[in-house]
């Protein structure tokens, strides 16, 4: 019976890969790391194997921390993707796409000329009611924990307004349970909120089936909105904000108005380099409702595509912003 | 669903034992009149000592520190039989703090455990003062691993049920003047269940709905435990001064996951055996007393 355990023993324990904490060790471990973790390569079309041997080659023997992680991280950004990060003691590495985007958003001419510099804030959200009785909030950071009760009072004070502007431009991301707290108070019933998957090996094809996932309204004691609701976005809409537009994209009295969001559909999880360094990429992949990757961004809703203009900037309009005014005005009127 | 689970060890144990009957006999020579005392003997114990692990779900690196453990443990001669049947409880809560190898992530493992088994008694005659246990137990072990760097994988809950196999030799001796048991424990996970997500499956998906593939039936071809226990209890009086070395062996290998959990420590204690003597029950300076261990 020892013996049988023995040899079972040696099943259980299953051997694993281990690196060595060199140059090579290190480029070996980041690029295994990715290889069996990532979860778009075929979606993006990237041959990672001729990409770990390009790459690999620029590796030496002697060379330097800095110089390692310069290659490292110039493999990394073949990925496109903004949750894709090095992160080492003096610097992280990043492919951040909204860098090559319009910036569409300037929150100095919203406190100076809609805000006047009064507003109210709760749970990480500016909020306050306009002159022409729209309601505007910003919510800048989805790791701002959302109470209910603060959504209560938000709600309860806008709820004289002819609609709401839900501003999400910058908005980086943060927990998908604030995104699931926040749809609720827009929804009657349960949504189909979305599909997520997961990788169930190391192969690059090994994924579970998507598993669609919905959403519940909030509780019947709760306040909801259920006026025309207009969200803005731009390319710093990212990851968690990301995934909060493709819901709201697709309820019936939601636009989106702004720029295409940032993208960063992929749930990112985060292993580390036998030399402490931590790797962050893309782990699981969350589709919109229609099954759809958005790993590269949401659309705003049609005829709602704007960027900033430069001379409304300079006299103190957001043109985002206007445009969105202009959207509720008329899905007011369509429901009138 | 421990009584449940209790029962069918019960079960299980007295048919392993009804094999063995015939080829291993023991005087069972309590008179049925006379008075039996079986005390409980306790022990708490406090271990302290390296421990090693690897969670793939976590990190690929594997993390070595220290760790800690505060354990109760329940040894009592059963009251059917005494003299052959010893039950045992055993319970702990753990704490283990180790760092990967440039020293600069840290991952904590906070376990809590519980234990109940029942073994069968031999007391060799050839030898006076030996004797060897041989029976099964149950055990309900959880926790988490957690590991502060990472973003939405900072976690690994562990939850494991197993039926194990148990021995134990012990062996009551002087050392001078001063009486010492000597006391050896196996303890083997044979089957059971246990937790796993999937390889790249988030918690924030279970907590969606998605529950499919994380229950796993543990068996020694995707799981392998082991115990060791090595203690020395010196009898000062009443209460015993116990000296010891635990040995702690987790792996698993499943949905493409490697996890390793080890662990070498020291253990230092107090133990002593407390009798309930009720009055009208009969003339306690007559009763047998039938230890469990001692």
């Amino acid at each position: 019976m020892v013996a049988a355990a023995l040899s079972m023993f040696l099943v259980s324990c299953h051997e694993y890969e281990e690196f060595s904490n060199d140059p090579y060790g290190n480029f070996d471990a980041l690029w295994t790391i990715i290889d069996e973790h990532y979860c778009f390569f075929d979606y993006k079309d990237i041959d990672w194997n001729e990409v770990g041997q390009r790459y690999r080659a620029q590796v030496l023997p002697g060379m330097t921390n800095e110089e390692l992680f310069d290659v490292c991280a110039q493999m990394l950004k073949e990925l496109k993707d903004g949750h894709t990060n090095l992160i080492s003691s003096w610097d992280v590495s990043r492919y951040w796409i909204w860098e090559q985007y319009p910036v569409n958003y300037d929150e100095r001419i919203i406190d100076e000329y809609y805000l006047n510099f009064n507003y109210r804030q709760a749970s990480g959200i500016k909020y306050q009611i306009l002159s022409n009785n729209i309601g505007y909030m910003h919510y800048g950071d989805f790791s701002s924990g959302i109470g209910d009760g603060n959504l209560d009072n938000i709600l309860a004070y806008l709820a004289a307004c002819d609609g709401l502007v839900i501003d999400v431009r910058n908005n980086g991301g943060g927990y998908l349970t604030n995104v699931e707290k926040l749809v609720g108070r827009f929804i009657t019933e349960r949504i189909h909120a979305g599909y997520i998957s997961h990788k169930t090996g190391p192969g690059h094809d090994e994924f579970s089936e998507p598993y669609a996932y919905y959403f519940d309204p909030a509780d019947d004691t709760r306040i909801k909105f259920l006026k025309p609701v207009v969200v803005l976005t731009n390319r710093s809409s990212f990851s968690a904000t990301n995934n909060f537009v493709s819901i709201m994209k697709t309820l019936p009295n939601v636009r989106i108005v702004g720029d295409t969001t940032g993208g960063g559909s992929g749930m990112p999880f985060t292993s580390e380099l036998p030399n402490g360094w931590n790797v962050r990429f893309s782990a699981c992949s969350i589709l919109d409702p229609g099954g759809n990757e958005t790993e590269f961004g949401v659309a705003p809703s049609d005829e709602c595509k704007v960027d900033m203009d430069s001379t409304d900037m300079a006299s103190g309009h957001d043109t985002i912003l206007e445009t969105a005014f202009r959207v509720i005005g008329e899905m007011g009127n369509s429901i009138n | 669903m421990m009584e449940t689970m209790r029962r069918w060890l019960l079960a299980g144990i007295f048919a392993i034992v009804a094999m063995l009957e015939p080829v291993v006999a023991v005087a069972d020579s309590i008179a049925v009149a006379e008075r039996v005392v079986r005390p409980v003997n306790s022990a708490f114990t406090f271990d302290m000592g390296g421990a090693q692990i690897l969670d793939t779900y976590l990190t690929p690196i594997k993390y070595t520190g220290m760790g800690m453990r505060l354990g109760y443990e329940r040894m009592q001669a059963m009251k059917f039989s005494p003299e052959r049947w010893v039950s045992q409880m055993d319970m702990g809560v753990e704490y283990q703090k180790v760092k990967n190898i440039p020293r600069n992530h840290t991952m904590h493992s906070l376990m809590i455990e519980y234990q109940w088994g029942m073994m069968y008694r031999w007391r060799l005659t050839c030898v006076p003062g030996l004797q060897l246990m041989a029976g099964g137990s149950t055990r309900l072990r959880g926790g988490v691993i957690y590991n502060a760097n990472n973003s939405n994988n900072p976690v690994s809950a562990k939850i494991h049920w197993s039926v194990n196999l148990q021995a134990m030799a012990a062996y009551n001796m002087r050392v001078g003047k001063l009486p010492v048991t000597f006391r050896y424990e196996a303890t083997l996970p044979f089957i059971g269940a246990f937790f796993s997500p999937e390889y790249g499956q988030s918690f924030y998906e279970i907590y969606l709905g998605d529950r499919s593939g994380i229950v796993h039936c543990g068996w020694w071809g995707n799981r392998f435990d082991m115990r060791n226990l090595f203690t020395v209890d010196l009898h000062f009086g009443g209460t015993s001064l116990r000296l010891g070395y635990r040995g702690q062996i987790e792996t698993s290998y499943v949905n493409n996951l490697n996890y390793h959990f080890f662990t070498h420590s020291a253990v230092i204690g107090v133990s002593g055996e407390w009798m309930s003597l009720r009055s009208g029950k009969g003339d306690v300076e007559r009763a047998r007393i039938i230890s469990a261990l001692y």
